[in-house]
């Protein structure tokens, strides 16, 4: 059976869109990230065009982040003013990332674009992922504990203009960093597809030094908000958000996730993290590996944008 | 239905005008694209009228023309490490689908420069090839990449022996459109030849059209992309609600 995108303007098979939705689902539902990462170079693997990829991820993420979302507001999780800002920050930097996107696409290089954007950044979060986690593992297994962190506002922040009080965060620092912070995941999310929240929830730890305790609900606020914005703006700037495309993903999507979790909770967290940063490099390699090996055909040919 | 019955009558009493006349008629001349759209067959049927005509001695190519558009080349280019597409060669005007049908293959019924002429075989499409870069010398490498790209994917093909004769006069030919069938305005020609010289050609114009749900999202997403993007973002707000309401229970 198949069933004819509307958008993409391609024939696909159903199921084997479900299954990727709930293979990458499992995968997400496992390790607790949102999964854009790994959705959209698999989709562009299956041959859905890449512009179509990103944008369609991009409402993908929107569905696949509600329950997320509802459960952390539930619990208070969420720094409703760090989040604000984060989503300020995000949203201009979803409307760079949508220039930028249109330009490389005008130009014809989006494929090359997008797949090198994806290989520096899964190269680089695989490997510190992986030696961080390995470091992790040694540890565990000589029993030496972890230096507490102490939560505390960063003096350098909270010196910048219009410094303020977070309190959910108990945190005295000027807006600037989360702004420029949520510019930075903006433009990621516009140009790749994906929540971002690989690299919000290590810069909110490590950067912005926020409490763990609310760093995941607030990262799940911004990422809902930011990719609902970059995907009114792909539907309005590129016309190549796929919605029968992002139903079936997100179908196969929640039973994955489901899946997902209760497989996670079977396993240590420093495992769980060296297996996803295995993934993680081993989509970067296949990237690689297209970009550096000679291509079977020497020309490309595409209807121009 | 009035197609059929003017072919029939054009078949009986419009002979004797030419040594032989071909008329041309599609069974439907609207081909649907819907969800579970995976290519449909075309049935083109046609008449030859004439005293002299009898099927041994003459031919039919019959040619399925899709919707013109523009398309870029580019050459992948090895830049240090990685391989980058290279300056475009556009090429306007291409047929977005080129399907011949034919009785025997092309080259065996025209010579060469009738070919060309007609522009009758996928070899033959007639292609203006616009060079951006220092590439124009070298269009025919990329031309002939631009073929066999749409002959891959199947939107380009030489079809032999697809022209079947019913009673005497009447023929069919069957032609299948790939799932990959672009949406448009299509022009089908019969040429009818006998011994390589052009002595009659009709036309039929088809259209292939999105319907159903697949034209309202399409139409929607690019008439009105904003509010085809606010509806995605409710309905992936919606979906997921509900999806994650179903597992809590």
């Amino acid at each position: 059976m198949q069933i004819y995108l509307p958008i993409a303007e391609i024939p696909v098979d159903p199921f084997i869109v479900i299954l990727m939705g709930g293979a990458v689902g499992f995968l997400s539902g496992m390790f607790g990230v949102g999964g854009g990462f790994l959705m959209t170079p698999l989709l562009i693997f299956y041959g859905i065009p890449p512009a179509v990829a990103v944008g369609t991820e991009a409402s993908q993420i929107v569905a696949s982040s509600v329950s997320g979302v509802l459960a952390h507001l539930k619990r208070k999780t969420v720094d409703f003013l760090m989040g604000g800002f984060l989503v300020i920050g995000g949203g201009i930097g979803a409307v760079v990332g949508i220039f930028i996107f249109r330009y490389f696409r005008a130009i014809g290089q989006i494929e090359l674009f997008i797949s090198i954007a994806y290989v520096l950044f899964l190269g680089g979060i695989g490997a510190l992922m992986l030696f961080e986690s390995v470091r992790a593992l040694f540890r565990s297994t000589s029993n030496v504990k972890r230096p507490k962190r102490k939560h505390r506002s960063v003096e350098w922040m909270a010196a910048l203009p219009f410094a303020m009080k977070f309190r959910t965060s108990q945190l005295y620092i000027s807006p600037i960093p989360p702004i420029i912070l949520g510019f930075i995941v903006g433009i990621l999310a516009a140009i790749m597809g994906v929540g971002g929240g690989f690299i919000m929830v290590p810069a909110m730890l490590y950067i912005l030094n926020m409490p763990t305790r609310v760093v995941v609900g607030t990262s799940l606020f911004q990422i809902i908000f930011v990719t609902a914005i970059a995907t009114v703006l792909h539907a309005a700037a590129n016309q190549t958000v796929d919605i029968i495309l992002a139903l079936l993903l997100l179908s196969g999507g929640v039973i994955g996730a489901q899946a997902g979790a209760r497989v996670g909770t079977r396993l240590k967290g420093e495992q769980l993290r060296a297996l996803l940063a295995l993934i993680v490099l081993a989509v970067c390699v296949r990237l690689l590996f297209d970009l550096v090996m000679p291509p079977s055909s020497p020309f490309v040919v595409k209807a121009p944008a | 239905m009035m197609r059929f019955a003017a072919i029939f009558c054009f078949a009986f009493f419009a002979s004797g005008a030419r040594a032989a006349d071909v008329a041309v008629a599609l069974t439907e001349d609207v081909v649907e694209v819907t969800t579970s759209f995976s290519g449909a067959r075309l049935v083109l049927f046609g008449t030859v009228a004439g005293d002299e005509y009898t099927a041994e001695n003459y031919d039919i190519i019959s040619v399925v023309r899709g919707p013109s558009t523009q398309f870029e080349v580019r050459r992948l280019e090895r830049n240090n490490l990685i391989w980058m597409p290279g300056d475009a060669v556009t090429i306007n005007d291409a047929p977005g689908l080129y399907l011949t049908g034919a009785t025997r293959a092309i080259e065996d019924i025209v010579l060469l420069p009738d070919q060309t002429a007609h522009g009758l075989g996928v070899d033959n499409i007639e292609l203006d090839l616009l060079s951006a870069g220092d590439n124009s010398n070298e269009t025919s490498a990329y031309k002939a990449a631009f073929l066999d790209e749409f002959e891959f994917l199947g939107l380009y093909k030489n079809i032999v022996g697809n022209v079947e004769y019913a009673k005497g006069r009447l023929f069919r030919i069957n032609i299948d459109l790939p799932a990959q069938t672009p949406i448009g305005q299509y022009e089908v020609v019969v040429y009818l030849f006998q011994d390589g010289i052009l002595v009659s050609q009709d036309s039929a114009s088809l259209n292939v059209n999105k319907v159903g749900l697949e034209r309202r999202i399409y139409e929607l997403a690019h008439d009105r992309p904003i509010s085809y993007g606010v509806l995605c973002v409710a309905l992936s707000l919606i979906a997921g609600w509900a999806a994650g309401a179903v597992f809590r229970k």
